[in-house]
């Protein structure tokens, strides 16, 4: 064992072990125990990794005339000695077989849903309709906020969002409504930095108001179960409804004047 | 300078003295109660933000959205928990409530809030709730009952768990297969006077108390108090069943639903058989090979009027394909094969509570189970797909439409839920209803088959498919549904030729420039041997007696490259 670990060819194999079980299972799992968030490591990018270890390690090996000639031995007496016969025969079974399995698997047919990117947040059109009346969005603000009705609206809003929103948008306002799994994509979660904080009241009256099949067309290949608000509920009751998502969830809408 | 001349210090000393009057007064209020009041306005404070738009401000079960749901959420002034370790009709323990503050509530409305609230404030709204049913206070705490080891599940226990349940007539409610069919269940209702589903038993990702044979049995010892659903402990205790049988029967349960909870994968595989090899039949043996996918269904509540509690909650959807022609069999639970004139009375109080807010009055009326099957009219590139929810004027979705009432099934474009239009064209159809569930044979040939159909069936690319249920029964009909987004089918190509003739010229060529290199090695090796330069390797471990060189290598080889051969 000891003879082996001196061994340049024995030590370049264990490198190479050790830097495949850090990086496949060592970098998803042990940043978690420190309590940092981790992923596992794509393919192509392990592939990336392994290879700059091998070269690392034919650099070393290769740097030392005497090590290089002790690195190629064990190889060559698998090649040539008599007594490794039986793992020369299983080598060239083997080795072949491997090569056989990988290009049936790059080859054979697979099934997967196309892949498709979406803007979450698409650009929105600088008027748009509701029952009739045109609204320009740029530098719209909540009436009910300006109007002094914030309270009396956050309850109305309330009322509203348990009543329509919750099935899919969730209790929490986390997007996860008991309706939320019956849908592809998932509905938005509305709490936390990423979403309505980003946005201004006017763009969340926009989204309510004309759902998934008001997004434009940079905003699909659609999918969205997002209803067109406008149908249900009264102007009046969007807006109440969007102030009450930033006063639930803790947030402030983005301001014209921050531009 | 002098501080006389100063007015702050007068006002500096007032304030100093109101903060030590202040704290004088939180010093000298007695510790426990002030500790119990904040806990309470803590806990009403969290509840009124979170609980209240279900549960009531004053706990009875009656906020602004409760009208929407089925069950009702639960009203705390009755002191009723379904889901307690405790006798039944006895009061649950914090940790019973804790639960399910923790998890929720599956197959309700109700959610989990362990991951959103923090500890301190779920310990505060459970104080609050409890207050609302003030015996909690007066009424001793309440011992959990003892529940023992679970004993293995085996063939043997989960048979005679099946008898028990026919001979303690389970099947009364939950029907002969457990889908909640029985000849009882329409005229379930709850202590509120709502009507109640006995529960599908296949369906445990369901269960209201967890979806273990562990949560079965409690659930089976306590009773699910509120509900129709008894206690069985008094029949334990008065040495009607035993302990042991309760667990058989648990163990039954627990195998009537799969053994893992089902995943959503987004493509349906649909296999290839040899052409004229597709089943015929919905109960064709044939079936069980293929392997089934499962899909959610939730209510359509995208366009009014919308429906909140739709009956069918998901449905298995298997695909083959033989080169010709495409097969699906879905399958889904189903209390009844609608209209079933035993159901009209449980449809009216449905429909008393679970009115469609746009629709003005539903009547109840005989309507028979309906089942759609969407594809969009021609093969999309890449992700572009019409409207998933019907369609939309303009740009339509090719529809399968199966009703109970009618033999086979009618294509159709939508051009939205509510603008349906016929097409000519021929889908096969085979349905069966047994035991609380649909079983549907669909078929068409992969070629469009009339005017107007313009889909044709690629093997190899996945195409977009959308599911659409409605239980007659249940005052189903149009947009009063359960709906789903679009997943894929992919119909299985045969594979060229090259998948599998690459892997075998890859074969042969690795294997001979394998044996290329051994035998390159070897004659090289051999080459200073015969000049009687031994390389240095190690001793060789054969133990015959053929004459040796110096270096180990076996001098009586032959000409060729030794493989390992004797």
């Amino acid at each position: 064992m000891r003879e082996r670990l001196r061994h340049p060819f024995w030590q370049g194999a264990l490198v190479l072990g050790v830097a495949y079980a850090l990086f496949r299972w060592g970098i998803p799992y042990l940043p978690p125990l420190l309590g940092i968030s981790s992923a596992p490591v794509p393919r192509s990018v392990m592939l990336q990794y392994m290879l700059t270890v091998l070269v690392g390690i034919l650099v070393w090996v290769s740097d030392n005339e005497e090590r290089w000639r002790r690195f190629k031995e064990p190889m060559r007496a698998l090649l040539v000695q008599p007594e490794r016969r039986v793992a020369r025969g299983a080598m060239l079974v083997v080795l072949p077989l491997l090569v056989a399995f990988v290009t049936y698997d790059s080859l054979r047919p697979k099934i997967s849903a196309p892949a498709g990117l979406r803007s979450v947040h698409p650009a929105n059109p600088t008027s748009i309709t509701v029952r009739g009346e045109a609204m320009i969005l740029e530098g719209l603000e909540n009436p009910l906020r300006t109007a002094g009705r914030e309270e009396e609206a956050v309850e109305l809003g309330f009322d509203l969002y348990y009543q329509n929103c919750m099935p899919c948008h969730g209790d929490y306002l986390d997007g996860q409504g008991h309706f939320a799994h019956g849908f592809n994509p998932l509905p938005l979660p509305l709490r936390g930095g990423g979403t309505i904080a980003q946005l201004t009241e006017s763009y969340v009256f926009w989204r309510i108001a004309k759902g998934g099949p008001g997004l434009p067309r940079e905003g699909q290949p659609w999918n969205s179960a997002m209803p067109a608000w406008d149908e249900i509920l009264t102007p009046e009751e969007i807006w109440a409804v969007t102030l009450f998502l930033y006063e639930q969830a803790g947030l402030s809408p983005r301001t014209w004047e921050e531009h | 300078m002098a501080a006389v001349s100063n007015p702050v210090p007068r006002s500096l000393g007032r304030v100093l003295g109101l903060v030590a009057f202040g704290v004088l007064v939180l010093a000298l209020r007695p510790p426990p109660a002030a500790g119990q009041t904040t806990q309470l306005d803590r806990g009403r404070e969290v509840y009124d933000r979170w609980c209240a738009s279900c549960h009531g401000f004053e706990g009875d079960g009656l906020g602004p959205a409760a009208a929407w749901m089925l069950p009702r959420p639960r009203d705390f002034t009755r002191g009723l928990y379904q889901i307690r370790t405790t006798a039944g009709g006895a009061i649950p323990t914090d940790d019973d409530i804790m639960r399910v503050i923790n998890e929720g509530m599956p197959g309700t409305t109700m959610p989990g809030w362990e991951g959103q609230l923090g500890r301190g404030d779920r310990e505060a709204v459970l104080a609050y709730l409890k207050s609302f049913y003030p015996p909690f206070e007066t009424l001793a705490a309440p011992e959990p009952l003892d529940f023992g080891r679970t004993p293995r599940a085996s063939p043997e226990r989960i048979e005679e768990g099946r008898e028990f349940y026919q001979s303690i007539e389970c099947w009364q409610c939950h029907g002969d297969e457990g889908r909640g069919d029985g000849p009882s269940a329409p005229e379930l209702e709850d202590d509120w006077g709502y009507p109640i589903r006995a529960l599908d038993l296949t369906e445990n990702w369901r269960f209201n108390g967890g979806e273990t044979v562990e949560d079965i049995y409690r659930r089976l010892r306590t009773g699910l108090d509120g509900t129709p659903m008894p206690a069985f402990q008094d029949l334990v205790d008065a040495g009607f069943m035993t302990d042991d049988q309760l667990w058989n029967l648990a163990h039954f349960v627990r195998s009537l639903a799969p053994e893992q909870r089902p995943r959503v994968r987004e493509v349906i595989r649909a296999d290839r058989r040899e052409p004229g090899e597709l089943p015929a039949s919905v109960d064709a043996e044939d079936w069980s090979e293929v392997e089934a996918f499962w899909f959610p269904l939730v209510g359509q509540i995208i366009v009014p009027p919308r429906w909140f509690e739709p009956a069918v909650h998901g449905v298995w959807v298997q695909a083959l394909h033989d080169g010709q022609e495409i097969a699906f069999r879905i399958s889904w639970s189903d209390r009844s094969q609608s209209p079933d004139p035993r159901w009209m009375e449980w449809q009216e109080r449905f429909l008393e509570v679970m009115e469609p807010r746009e629709a003005g009055e539903v009547e109840p009326e005989a309507r028979p189970d309906q089942f759609v099957l969407q594809f969009p009219p021609t093969i999309p590139e890449g992700m572009d797909r019409p409207y998933f929810l019907m369609g939309r004027g303009g740009d339509p979705v090719y529809q399968w439409r199966w009703r109970s009432d009618q033999d086979g099934a009618e294509p159709a474009n939508a051009h939205g839920i509510d603008d349906i239009r016929p097409l000519d064209g021929r889908i096969e159809a085979d349905a069966r209803w047994e035991e609380g569930r649909w079983r549907l044979l669909l078929r068409r040939s992969l070629e469009p088959t009339g005017t107007g159909d313009r889909l044709h069936f690629e093997t190899g690319v996945s195409i977009p498919i959308a599911f659409f249920a409605w239980d007659g029964d249940h005052g189903e009909d149009g947009a009063r549904g359960a709906i789903s987004s679009w997943y894929y089918v992919h119909l299985l190509e045969e594979p060229p030729p090259s998948v599998y003739v690459s892997p075998l010229v890859a074969f042969v060529l690795t294997g001979g420039l394998g044996l290329f290199v051994i035998s390159r090695a070897q004659r090289r090796e051999r080459r200073p041997s015969e000049a009687g330069e031994g390389h240095e390797l190690a001793g060789s471990a054969d133990t015959d007696d053929r004459p040796r060189t110096t270096d180990g290598t076996d001098a009586s080889m032959g000409p060729e490259a030794d493989l390992g051969r004797p």
